[in-house]
């Protein structure tokens, strides 16, 4: 890869411009997303609608490729299906209703000032710790893969998958 | 039926939002750029398992898909709260926000509340996105783009459940 430097530097890049989208767009925002779940604003159906679209289209383009702008080949891992997916999917749901937020927007109305997205923060922090400490139990009920062993070399591995 | 939002203004300096169409295409567009220019597939909730692995040696935190990633999410995490803090400052100022919108007027309960309110619904956030392995952006934009069967499933339960919730809360317990 190019220098670790420019790659950090574009992750930021990345990130502020979706950050700002999402703090602009209404899709951070706890009325917003209530609006979208009672049904009485659709702001949000289109945002991630849109997005959906245009990511779509933009990864059959990539897929034809094949690849990066670098030449390497695109690696894409679906993801697995199993009882965790809709486990934890309808456990996120409740969450995202109460708090108005998923985890990017989490980082985004912190950063936009808003206090008390240290609570959901501290929360989610918690909820993903709690979820690493489970998840030994967790794996045979809720058909969970098994955790890969920590590889020998950490820097030369394949891109994460999720 | 209590007051929904029907204003439709951010809660941001009571900004008007951005067109949706706008917004989706600069979340599609930075979704692309991540695999294009750095073969990278969008998702944050993973993270927070990151955050995770600073302090924990647990071998959940420690597999490769965390620790041998480089630290990307890292990096994207700060932009993503660069994003906020730059519109804020762009749209009047940043200065601390305690309004919660519906929440406040609606639930009205005193800030205790309103934080373990938030707290659990963050432990739900956490665990329950981590279980599911993702979260809107990786199922619900990535993995719907990418017509993936789990994501479809994923994205059909998280709006489900959050449709389920808020209904209970705003048109049958608190009204």
């Amino acid at each position: 890869m190019r220098s670790d430097a420019a790659r950090r530097v574009l992750f930021v890049l990345l990130g502020l411009a979706f950050g700002f989208a999402l703090s602009r767009s209404g899709a951070g925002d706890y009325d917003f997303v209530q609006g979208m779940f009672l049904l009485t604003n659709f702001q949000l159906f289109g945002i991630i609608g849109g997005g959906v679209v245009v990511t779509a289209i933009g990864l059959q383009v990539l897929k034809r490729t094949g690849r990066t702008i670098h030449g390497e080949s695109i690696t894409i891992r679906a993801k697995v299906l199993n009882r965790g997916t809709v486990v934890g999917s309808l456990l996120f749901g409740a969450g995202w209703s109460f708090t108005g937020m998923c985890p990017g927007p989490v980082l985004v109305n912190l950063g936009e000032g808003k206090v008390y997205a240290l609570a959901v923060l501290a929360g989610v922090l918690t909820g993903t710790w709690l979820l690493g400490a489970a998840y030994d139990r967790l794996q045979a009920p809720m058909g969970l893969p098994a955790i890969e062993p920590a590889s020998v070399s950490a820097t030369a591995a394949s891109p994460a998958s999720h | 039926m209590p007051d929904l939002n029907m204003d439709n203004t951010l809660i941001l300096h009571g900004l008007a939002p951005m067109n949706w169409a706008l917004a989706g295409g600069i979340l599609g567009l930075v979704t692309l750029l991540l695999l294009w220019l750095t073969n990278t597939r969008l998702g944050v909730s993973s993270t927070y398992e990151d955050f995770c692995a600073i302090a924990s040696r647990r071998p959940y935190f420690t597999r490769p898909a965390i620790k041998g990633s480089g630290g990307w999410r890292l990096w994207f995490a700060a932009g993503l709260v660069l994003g906020g803090v730059l519109s804020a400052a762009l749209a009047g100022g940043w200065a601390p926000i305690t309004d919660l919108g519906m929440w406040d007027t609606v639930i009205a309960g005193g800030p205790v509340l309103k934080t373990l309110w938030l707290f659990g619904g963050g432990l739900l956030i956490g665990f329950g996105t981590r279980l599911a392995n993702g979260c809107t952006s990786g199922h619900g934009i990535f993995g719907l783009s990418n017509f993936e069967p789990a994501s479809i499933v994923a994205v059909a339960m998280f709006m489900g459940a959050g449709f389920v919730t808020t209904n209970l809360v705003y048109r049958l317990i608190f009204q």
